[in-house]
């Protein structure tokens, strides 16, 4: 890892995503009321406002939203090019990530896509995404 | 607003807009906002109302009304932070609830010392840096959704970029100007920065500033210059840009957005000029859609021709975000070009120009045949988008 990319800083708010992904899930805020999934992490629900929730591992499939392939990176941090893309989990949200171990020329909207979690140090571990071959018909 | 003629913009004032100009943010909007003001024929006494995301805070003493009024030296009784058509339009609402009676509206920033990408295209959030996403990485992200939902193609996105570079090629106050002429061609075999998005379909970087003064319709008709009025509009905000996904979430804003149409008692067919704000090539295709000038789908193969100079809605007539300027904080631009256009204003390769001949050679000339309606837009973004209609007596 380059000594400059820019490591993930949890936040109180955010810290139990980041426990999830160190511990192999992709938890995600679930309402206690309305059973409504959101992402980003936020102090309500963004479906019925309850303030109850509980972290909950989402299934980390879903299909890609959109994708582009970057070939200016904003800094050295990172090589290009890489693919940065949007991912409509299947619980819903909308998820801002990358999609690794797919040749650009074979990504596609709609393409069914599973979260590869990788660690990052020993307390961050990310939450790219890759092609979700089980499910390609 | 309801398409009354009792707010105005009355002033409007821009700094040189240039690449590494080692003057401070600071330093550029209090230059446009004397120009603005001397513009309308006022001075800084007569101002009571600062609307800016950019706020004076070169002294130290950091970003809030406060320091505002310390700018002017005179309490302000209205400072708020948004910028561009927006704040044109929350500036006449303050008006007409006598919050206020002149509202200076700067906008504009200092970042580039010459680099190739602003630090603002690098979000610092937990959940956006890692990706390697950066603004013409986002805004790709929606324009390639906008191809998979309705077709729109790379050649269209060019097209459209096409059309702001050629009128930034005219304007010898764009930042562009002087560079070799792109054509679509060009611009699709130009280098990929973020796919679909070669570099000319990505916003420049440089620094600059300008400044709108908006004020009731009494204190406008004693100013310098004929008044532009304001007659409403309708904005919309969603979701947090370069937090949130990004997605075409802002599309489902288009019965609001038309509805603000029917409020100011405007027809679409009636309007002369739509400056939509055209960062990356896909805003403009986007947001004559939303605007409802024509149907989701649709803006692929109608906007590059509908914005051409001689074309149903003109528009990117300073070369846009893309060939003029991209400050930083360039959303004033849109009502300032289309208050420019009223008055004939419009620096390009005309001998005559400033004598008010224009030729309509569309080699030369940039100038929209007798424009007296026109929508200056907003960033259109799930964050912030939406409108202004100005009108002209």
């Amino acid at each position: 890892m380059d000594a400059s990319f820019p490591v993930p800083r949890p936040t109180p708010l955010s810290a139990p995503f980041w426990e999830g992904t160190r511990a192999g899930e992709l938890r995600l805020q679930q309402c206690d009321d309305c059973g409504g999934w959101r992402w980003t992490p936020q102090i309500l629900c963004t479906h019925c406002h309850s303030p109850r929730f509980a972290w909950q591992a989402a299934s980390g499939r879903g299909k890609v939203y959109s994708f582009t392939t970057v070939h200016r990176p904003p800094t050295p941090a990172f090589t290009a090019p890489y693919v940065v893309a949007v991912v409509e989990l299947d619980e819903g949200p909308l998820m801002l990530t990358q999609i690794v171990e797919v040749p650009p020329e074979e990504i596609a909207v709609e393409m069914r896509v599973k979260v590869k979690l990788t660690a990052l140090d020993e307390a961050i571990t990310l939450y790219p995404f890759t092609a979700d071959r089980e499910h390609i018909a | 607003m309801n398409g009354a003629r009792d707010i105005a913009i009355a002033g409007i004032g821009v700094t040189v807009q240039s690449r590494g100009s080692g003057r401070s943010a600071i330093s550029l909007l209090m230059e446009s906002i004397g120009l603005a003001l001397d513009d309308a024929g006022l001075s800084m006494r007569d101002v009571d109302g600062y609307v800016g995301f950019t706020f004076p805070a070169g002294n130290g003493q950091g970003m809030n009304d406060a320091n505002v009024a310390r700018q002017f030296g005179q309490p302000m009784t209205l400072v708020a932070e948004t910028s561009g058509a927006q704040a044109v339009l929350l500036a006449g609402a303050a008006i007409r609830a006598g919050l206020a009676e002149v509202v200076v509206i700067p906008a504009g920033g200092s970042q580039s010392a010459g680099a190739e990408m602003a630090t603002y295209t690098r979000p610092t959030y937990e959940f956006t840096e890692w990706t390697g996403s950066m603004t013409p990485a986002q805004f790709a992200l929606i324009a390639r959704r906008h191809m998979h939902e309705f077709g729109t193609t790379s050649e269209q996105l060019a097209a459209v970029a096409a059309t702001a570079h050629r009128h930034g090629r005219l304007n010898p106050e764009a930042v562009a100007f002087g560079r070799p002429a792109l054509d679509a061609d060009a611009i699709l075999n130009a280098r990929m920065i973020a796919d679909p998005f070669t570099q000319p379909m990505c916003s420049l970087v440089n620094d600059g500033a300008s400044c709108i003064v908006v004020t009731s319709a009494e204190r406008a008709r004693d100013c310098r210059h004929a008044p532009v009025w304001v007659l409403g509009g309708a904005f919309e905000t969603r979701s947090n840009s370069y937090f949130e996904a990004p997605s075409l979430g802002m599309m489902e804003s288009r019965p609001r957005m038309i509805d603000g149409f029917a409020r100011a008692g405007v027809v679409h067919d009636d309007v002369d000029i739509v400056m939509c704000y055209d960062h990356f090539v896909h805003g403009p295709i986007i947001q004559f859609e939303t605007l409802g000038f024509c149907a989701p789908g649709e803006g692929g193969d109608y906007v590059p021709v509908a914005m051409q100079l001689d074309g149903a809605h003109p528009g990117s007539l300073d070369g846009g975000n893309l060939a003029y300027s991209h400050n930083g904080v360039p959303y004033n631009f849109k009502p300032i070009e289309i208050v420019r256009q009223f008055r004939g204003d419009t620096p390009d390769l005309c001998p005559g120009w400033r004598e008010g001949i224009h030729t309509y050679d569309r080699n030369l000339c940039r100038k929209v045949r007798d424009p007296r309606l026109a929508i200056g837009c907003a960033p259109m973004t799930d964050g912030r988008h939406g409108f202004a209609i100005l009108a002209k007596d």
